[in-house]
């Protein structure tokens, strides 16, 4: 165990380093993302000015929701990079990926210590802004178990779409393409979690509860935190669920992971 | 001329045999669509209309720019880029048509294939689903599909552009990433430009993304006449002639900087 976690952080170190050889490219790259993403933020916010609220939320309590999402997405795409289906994919097209196997060293984390893709800051960032401009726009009656709750939630999101990209790149080792479809559940995902759920159709919402389930872990979740009327009529522990189900989609999809590497057949090229 | 006829054909035929990435993506496409309709229609409320765009143009707006993604592939496209990285720039550059013209040719069979088997149907699913606007005469049609021809141009001239990059720098993909940013950013592609304060929506209009996608979008759902209308396509004309110019130069700059690597 602890010579993998050395040997994790020693690979992660090689990524970080390649990747700070230009550091004011590297700077401006970040910066430029975060402007670029934020934008889309800045887009639904003069929007959302036209009209005063969606769904009965305010802009402040949407930014709550938006910034996390956007932030844990990219805490997530940053250390699960590995498992990005779009960089995945192409690992086990060319064969690359039967190289990992033949080393003696778990495969999980070779793939996990493969890619780490440091300018994910910029999303970082940018949800980080988009969070506090909700902090300081929303009147939220904070009390201890709200504040604890924050940072329990971005970890079950962090968890949550980590085990979209695991499914989504043991998908490649029968697909051996990187399938666009993914898209929906992982981006679009987090574009869903970033909205008052109740306002999408009821089909949308089934699949994004039941088949994903996002709705659990940021528009329930905000609920509580906002003390918000529950249009859905949900009950109140719905509010909760969150760790129970991040740690048991983050389970299922290692399991899953597992059986994709069992039953891995190289592509031959 | 033949040769770029020969190249649009075959560009054509080889986006029709990625079927299953063809369907997976107008299945995204359509999702992302729904997504975006119900948040409209979520603002809207009870309202119909505002600043001069209905609720049913703003839904129509969503489906539209959805299945225009892949026809203008508008926010992603490195294959120009690949090509000098991995030296089969050389042979490219030696070919009896013109380097522009081969580039815009693949392009076209490209955003051809990619209308009929990914753009249209994409519509016609998300009309089953939505009360959906569509253009009232055979002139509307007409300006649509010429105001599409010359979106595809400038989204061409712009995309060629961005990957020029690649002959000065070893790792253009960040300017791309930013340049295509850009696109996202002032192409009305996220929200309707219509729903934005005017001096950005009137920004955005002139610059070559939302000449691109907004502005054929409003001909589609017919919230534009007259002057307005020729001045939309004036903008897109100047783009047209700028960035193709522009693309020739900066084409012969890189000629000679370019370093063909391995092969």
């Amino acid at each position: 165990m602890r010579r993998n976690l050395s040997l994790l952080f020693r690979l992660l170190r090689i990524q970080i380093r390649s990747q700070l050889q230009y550091p004011a490219s590297f700077v401006m790259e970040v910066l430029s993302q975060a402007m670029i993403l934020g934008f889309f933020f800045a887009a639904f916010a003069l929007t959302l000015s036209q009209f005063g609220d969606i769904g009965g939320w305010t802009l402040g309590e949407v930014a709550l929701l938006w910034g996390l999402a956007e932030f844990s997405f990219g805490m997530m795409d940053m250390v699960f990079s590995g498992f990005d289906y779009d960089a995945f994919g192409p690992l086990v097209i060319k064969g690359t990926f039967d190289q990992l196997l033949l080393r003696p060293v778990n495969i999980t984390l070779q793939v996990l210590g493969s890619r780490f893709v440091l300018r994910r800051l910029g999303k970082i960032i940018e949800g980080l802004i988009i969070f506090i401009i909700g902090l300081s726009l929303s009147n939220v009656d904070w009390t201890l178990g709200r504040i604890l709750y924050i940072p329990v939630l971005i970890l079950c999101q962090v968890l949550f779409f980590g085990s979209l990209f695991i499914f989504g790149a043991t998908t490649t080792f029968w697909t051996k393409e990187r399938l666009e479809i993914l898209n929906v559940f992982t981006y679009g995902g987090s574009e869903i979690m970033s909205y008052p759920m109740h306002i999408f159709p009821r089909a949308i919402r089934l699949l994004f509860s039941f088949v994903v389930p996002a709705i659990f872990l940021s528009y329930f979740p905000m609920i509580y935190i906002l003390d918000k009327p529950n249009p859905l009529n949900m009950p109140v522990f719905t509010s909760f669920l969150a760790p129970f189900i991040a740690i048991s989609m983050f389970w299922l999809s290692l399991k899953f992971w597992r059986f994709g590497i069992k039953n891995y057949q190289s592509t031959g090229s | 001329m033949n040769a770029f006829f020969a190249t649009i054909h075959t560009s054509f035929r080889r986006q029709l045999t990625y079927r299953a990435a063809n369907l997976s993506g107008l299945f995204t496409n359509l999702m992302f669509g729904f997504f975006r309709a119900a948040v409209l229609i979520a603002l809207y409320q009870e309202q119909t209309s505002v600043n001069g765009l209905s609720i049913r143009g703003a839904i129509t707006y969503a489906g539209l720019t959805q299945s225009l993604i892949g026809v203008m592939s508008f926010f992603h496209w490195y294959d120009l880029m690949h090509t000098v990285y991995d030296g089969r720039v050389g042979a490219d550059l030696l070919r009896p048509i013109n380097y522009f013209s081969y580039w815009l040719g693949i392009d076209i069979g490209r955003a051809f294939g990619s209308l009929i088997i990914r753009g249209l149907p994409l519509f016609l699913v998300f009309s089953f689903f939505y009360n959906i606007i569509l253009p009232e005469s055979l002139i509307q049609w007409s300006l649509f599909a010429l105001s599409i021809v010359f979106a595809l141009l400038i989204s061409f001239s712009w995309r060629f552009l961005v990957n020029l990059a690649s002959f000065w720098t070893p790792n253009a993909l960040g300017i791309g990433r930013f340049a295509f940013g850009l696109s996202w950013i002032f192409s009305g592609f996220y929200f309707p430009l219509a729903l934005f304060p005017d001096w950005l929506a009137n920004f955005c209009r002139l610059t070559p993304f939302g000449a691109s996608l907004y502005f054929p979008i409003q001909v589609f759902i017919g919230n534009i006449r007259g002057a307005e209308l020729l001045q939309g396509f004036l903008i897109q004309i100047f783009w047209i002639v700028t960035l193709v110019i522009f693309g020739h130069i900066i084409l012969a700059q890189g000629v000679k900087k370019l370093v063909i690597q391995g092969g």
